[in-house]
């Protein structure tokens, strides 16, 4: 009898020794895996910290009289009321590296091994976000850390960065297992990498990068339905009136709640693919 | 013996194809592709149009910022979606052409009779059909969303002129990166670069709202010249010559200088 054959018998009957990892041992192992990918490629995720730090240094000095218009929220400058639209906009785009390796791993074969191997769905689906959730944490960090020194200033102190990391960090599972949807659905690298445009729209359609009280017509109405403008919001409360208890909830919130949904999704189009075969 | 007669005997136009002949082969193939493989070009078609939508609503209310010259944010976003558009037509030939590369393909077209400029000429003529493609959907939905020509149609004219003066600038330089990575590490800078250069303009507001170190790089970036050629038709204040022949020269000095940069990183990957 091969190992393939005892597997299931092993874990199905109870008393018996398992061979296989535990749920929690197999997401971390895809985990660690998915991290060591990112940080053994910095190609790939340098981008997205460059880009939204040359955008927030560019409205910072593009847009530092726009924020006497009306609607705009006291702030002393535009770097205070950008940081979150750059963080939220590294990790959207940030978040789509994890699952274009996932199609990357369906392209050449490994995907269909893992598949094969004793291994928990959803520990191949979320193991492979730890990789985007870990660099999300990192970008946030390092977005304030790059842009303190040019005059960024976090009124919601110790508290309310940490929660914008944690907030960071939800939204890059979310955004990943929405984009893991679209690699599994296709198995195409290529066209995970073509959904891009989607991230752009939902991140442009919001108040990312300007309150949505001074938008009107139907741009606004698209604003008021993007949760991201909530999630934003909540973010930017923490940057520039201070630490509050639902700004945090709200921050954290938001990406959660889009994070069930999207690994829902991405489950299920992973039935789906193995319901076709 | 003889050889070497008949050799001399053939003049060269009977030797070598013409290069308008090579060049518009070379297009009419890249069109075919095109119908081929829409997918390689359609992100380039439908980012302008996003953008032109995007900024233009998020960005509403710069327009309420005293001396803006123009009452309608789509008027000003759009031309920078149209010069974005069609650049990165052009830039999507650089993609081709690392893809011929890598597969052995442009090996093949070096070794033709065919005149080397053709190599370069022939992309660029497809990226100029990319980039009125694109500038006429854009400003066709530009139109839509309440974009309006402050000056008639004649406003159309530098908007066309700047768009396809990118296409020739970002097919110039796209095809001499490609020469010179020969790989998609080439593709990255292109794009890169690209973008760049033209959002450290006046992309986002006008040259009096922008303060510090982007006000610096505004005065001396010639994509900001191109921008303002572009723009010409769109906004309030009139159409002058003053305004245009910066943006045309700007299109001439970058554009001779991407083609010998190009034609020289062709040289270069001739000779390894």
């Amino acid at each position: 009898m091969t190992m393939a054959e005892a597997a299931p018998d092993a874990t199905d009957r109870p008393g018996r020794p398992t061979l296989t990892p535990s749920l929690g041992a197999q997401t971390a192992a895809m985990s660690r895996r998915a991290i060591l990918a990112l940080a053994r490629q910095p190609s790939l995720v340098v981008p997205s910290i460059l880009f939204p730090l040359f955008f927030a240094a560019l409205g910072a000095s593009a847009f530092s009289r726009a924020i006497n218009v009306p609607g705009f929220p006291e702030v002393d400058s535009y770097l205070d009321f950008a940081l979150a639209g750059s963080i939220t906009q590294g990790v959207l785009f940030g978040s789509t590296v994890g699952a274009t390796a996932l199609a990357t791993d369906i392209e050449n074969g490994f995907f269909d091994r893992l598949l094969s191997s004793p291994t928990s769905r959803p520990a191949i689906i979320v193991g492979r976000m730890a990789g985007g959730m870990a660099f999300g944490a990192v970008q946030a960090v390092v977005f304030v850390v790059v842009l303190l020194p040019f005059g960024l200033s976090i009124e919601g102190g110790v508290a309310g960065f940490l929660a914008l990391v944690a907030s960071a960090t939800v939204l890059a599972l979310a955004v990943g297992a929405l984009m893991a949807t679209f690699a599994i659905r296709t198995g195409s690298s290529e066209a995970t990498q073509g959904a891009f445009p989607l991230l752009f729209i939902l991140l442009f359609f919001s108040s990312a990068f300007f309150p949505r009280e001074t938008m009107s017509g139907a741009y606004a109405t698209l604003a008021d339905l993007n949760p991201i403008s909530y999630l934003v919001e909540a973010q930017r409360e923490l940057v520039i009136v201070g630490f509050s208890a639902s700004a945090a909830i709200q921050a954290v919130l938001v990406p959660g709640v889009l994070a069930v949904a999207a690994i829902a999704l991405a489950l299920a189009s992973l039935r789906q693919r193995l319901a076709a075969r | 013996m003889t050889t070497i007669d008949r050799t001399d005997t053939a003049t060269p136009t009977e030797r070598r194809t013409r290069l308008g002949d090579a060049a518009v082969g070379l297009a009419r193939r890249n069109f075919v592709n095109l119908t081929r493989l829409p997918s390689a070009f359609l992100p380039a078609l439908i980012m302008p149009i996003v953008q032109a939508v995007a900024f233009s609503g998020t960005f509403f209310a710069i327009i309420q910022i005293p001396g803006f010259p123009t009452d309608r944010s789509i008027n000003w976003y759009m031309p920078l979606a149209v010069l974005m558009g069609c650049g990165f037509a052009g830039v999507g030939l650089g993609f081709a052409t690392i893809r011929d590369v890598e597969g052995g393909f442009h090996d093949r077209l070096r070794l033709t009779p065919a005149p080397r400029m053709s190599l370069i000429v022939g992309p660029m003529l497809t990226a100029t059909f990319r980039a009125v493609l694109a500038t006429t959907m854009v400003v066709l939905v530009g139109f839509l969303f309440g974009a309006r020509l402050t000056h008639g149609a004649l406003g159309l004219v530098p908007l066309y002129v700047a768009g396809l003066g990118m296409a020739v600038i970002g097919a110039g330089w796209a095809l001499g990166l490609a020469f010179v990575f020969r790989d998609m590490r080439g593709a990255a800078i292109m794009q890169l670069t690209l973008f760049v250069a033209l959002f450290l303009t006046e992309a986002q507001t006008p040259a009096f709202v922008i303060e510090g170190w982007l006000d610096a790089v505004v005065r001396v970036n010639p994509f900001n010249n191109i921008l303002r050629l572009a723009r010409m038709g769109w906004l309030d204040p009139a159409m002058t010559w003053d305004d245009a022949w910066g943006g045309i020269v700007a299109i001439m000095g970058l554009s001779a200088a991407t083609i010998v940069f190009a034609r020289r990183s062709l040289n270069g990957l001739s000779n390894r």
